[in-house]
């Protein structure tokens, strides 16, 4: 879908219909010599709206897609698109310390996760983010240990060990059916798809995308390990499976 | 490290199968029990010594048999292939086959149990029915239950591999249980098994703890929020510190309130108490001056430049008539005149006098029309602040 833009300060009108699932071509010589008609002063301001608009996109964790990226920040400064990008990368990593990821190369969606080493230490900012992040990572440790799938009835098992039951309100999550089918799901943590030919409906669990990214199977069984007390390599086939995945 | 064969579900070759061909099959079609009487079959060929074998489940075969075949019928499963022409044996076997492909099918669960060694037996079953399998239609069948069981079989390993590295859910469950800090000693039931969870007190900071820890296994980019706040804020998260912000100063505005509310309240009171005071001193003034002559109601009350402080008057002059210490009455002209009570009429008939009400209303318009009819140039009754400025002079 095309819509009419009217052009913003500059004045420059590239054509009518923008369509912004369409990049120009971004090879670098030919990005260079957009970049001659635009002034520094220009670009500047992009990069630093693009940087803006990724940290407040990234603050309910959902996917940023590039499509928005176009059509809200970038506009009519698409052929140099993959500069801004550039430069907007260096400043989340060298102010920040985040990288944009991507996490879906056909429909360019991406994420922010964070470079920086974890610092040993007291966490002094514990919030409802903290403990969802909690609840993730025991439905992350199960899926990979089950053999990176795991059914939904399996997995609501598991759950209620721990006092946290699909059809009850709990006391910090809520309604945590929801939490975990819908909100984990849209932010790219969790995938669940459903089994075909099952009545009732079943579903299979998995890691999402995010979760790839954000952790890995070693972290996992690192994390498992420390739980139960044991050693990594307690577990054969997860630990062969998780030293061939780093 | 568990051992590989703990199931105890081993796969048996064709060839042990004929071993045992020799076994006659009962006519067990009628009934439908052939696993149960194939494991009882079984049970019994292995607590007895081989040599006895044959003959101690022929026996047993006798008793079993309802009657409803007599004996020289029943046929013999073809042990070599005789069976080619027979049609009644054929039928028979693929009888065999689908009531053995049906309860390994109903049975599904229970096969799958790493507990159970149903599927060797059904495996061990449809071999013994292949030995008298001669035709392709039966072979058919044959083939058709060994794909049920081979995709059992698959699932059961799959299950198997997970035991192999012992990962068991639940006492994963209770070691992270553990770690959010569990309290056992406070154990409120002991049927722990069949409330599926574990007894204890599970504080409220559980969750918490495991996300703390949580957050040293991912590379989370923090969640972005203005220090002080910003106009758009959608997200419930930045909603949830301004509130909680918030609350705190306005608990102690509002424990400021009340102490300064009451001051208020005692000036006001003492304010009017004040003015009756002023106005009752200036009422009795007036008539020292000028003993034996009312005043004009008006001519005391009405402030010309302000119909409120008129108001105000007639309110503070109506304290004075209610406590007794001045009189409203008519003249005989019949306008409104005040008159202060002497002192020795005021404590007779409080009562009688408390008793006549009078409802004064007044209009802008009306409070126009008097200052105009009688001519009232100036208040009679001071405003406070130019009085207090009179006291100080003098």
């Amino acid at each position: 879908m095309s819509q009419r833009k009217r052009s913003r300060g500059s004045g420059l009108t590239q054509g009518d219909d923008e369509d912004f699932s369409v990049l120009p071509t971004q090879s670098p010589s030919q990005v260079q010599r957009n970049l001659e008609s635009r002034s520094q002063e220009e670009i500047d301001r992009k990069v630093t709206e693009l940087v803006q608009f990724l940290l407040v996109k990234d603050q309910k964790k959902i996917p940023i897609k590039r499509v928005d990226i176009l059509k809200k920040v970038i506009r009519e400064y698409k052929d140099v698109y993959s500069e801004i990008v550039n430069r907007a990368g260096r400043t989340l990593q060298q102010v920040f310390g985040l990288q944009m990821v991507e996490i879906d190369t056909k429909h360019h969606i991406y994420i922010l996760t964070s470079t920086l080493p974890r610092v040993e230490g007291e966490n002094l900012k514990q919030d409802i983010q903290t403990a969802k992040l909690g609840l993730l990572i025991v439905i992350l440790s199960f899926i990979f240990m089950k053999g990176n799938s795991a059914k939904d009835s399996a997995v609501w098992e598991f759950l209620r060990r721990l006092r946290v039951h699909p059809g009850e309100k709990h006391e910090v999550f809520g309604d945590v059916k929801k939490l975990v089918t819908e909100e984990l799901v849209r932010q790219k943590y969790l995938e669940v798809t459903p089994i075909p030919l099952t009545d009732p409906p079943e579903f299979n669990f998995q890691w999402g995308p995010r979760a790839a990214k954000e952790t890995s199977k070693k972290d996992i069984l690192s994390f498992v390990a420390k739980v139960q007390k044991k050693e990594p390599s307690f577990w054969i086939s997860q630990y062969n499976e998780a030293k061939a995945n780093a | 490290m568990a051992e590989s064969d703990a199931s105890g579900d081993s796969f048996s070759p064709r060839s042990s199968g004929s071993a045992r061909g020799r076994l006659s099959l009962p006519s067990a079609s009628r009934n439908g029990s052939v696993s149960q009487r194939r494991r009882r079959r079984l049970a019994a060929s292995l607590g007895r010594p081989p040599a006895s074998e044959k003959g101690d489940e022929e026996d047993e075969e006798e008793d079993e048999d309802d009657g409803e075949e007599p004996e020289s019928e029943r046929p013999r499963p073809p042990g070599s292939s005789e069976g080619g022409g027979d049609e009644r044996s054929r039928r028979m076997i693929r009888n065999q086959y689908r009531e053995l492909i049906c309860s390994v099918q109903q049975n599904r669960e229970d096969m799958l149990s790493s507990k159970s060694n149903r599927l060797t037996e059904a495996l061990e079953e449809a071999n013994q029915l292949f030995t008298g399998v001669s035709r392709a239609r039966e072979a058919a069948l044959d083939a058709q239950f060994l794909v049920l069981a081979s995709n059992l079989g698959k699932e059961k390993a799959n299950e198997l591999r997970s035991e192999i590295t012992t990962f068991d859910s639940l006492t994963f469950a209770e070691d992270l249980l553990t770690f959010m800090g569990i309290n056992r000693t406070e154990t409120e039931g002991n049927d722990s098994d069949s409330e599926n969870t574990s007894g204890g007190y599970l504080p409220s900071s559980a969750w918490y703890k495991l996300g703390e820890e949580a957050e040293k296994y991912f590379r989370r980019a923090p969640s972005f929020h203005y220090m002080l706040g910003s106009f758009k804020s959608e997200p419930p998260m930045p909603r949830q510190r301004i509130e909680r912000q918030r609350k705190a100063p306005g608990g102690e505005g509002k424990r400021a309130m009340p102490a300064q509310l009451k001051k208020m309240e005692e000036s006001h009171q003492e304010a009017t108490a004040k003015e009756v005071e002023r106005i009752l001193r200036l009422l009795q003034t007036h008539f020292r001056n000028d003993p034996r002559t009312p005043i004009f109601f008006f001519d005391l009350v009405v402030d010309p430049n302000s119909f409120a402080r008129t108001v105000e008057n007639i309110f503070h002059v109506s304290f004075i008539v209610r406590d007794g210490l001045a009189r409203l009455k008519l003249d005989d002209d019949k306008l409104p005149v005040i008159e202060p009570v002497q002192n020795e009429e005021k404590n007779d008939d409080y009562s009688a006098r408390a008793q006549n009400q009078v409802v004064i209303s007044l209009s802008h318009e009306e409070w126009r029309e008097i200052v105009e009819t009688y001519e009232i140039t100036e208040p009679m009754i001071s405003p406070p602040d130019s009085i207090e400025d009179e006291m100080e002079t003098a």
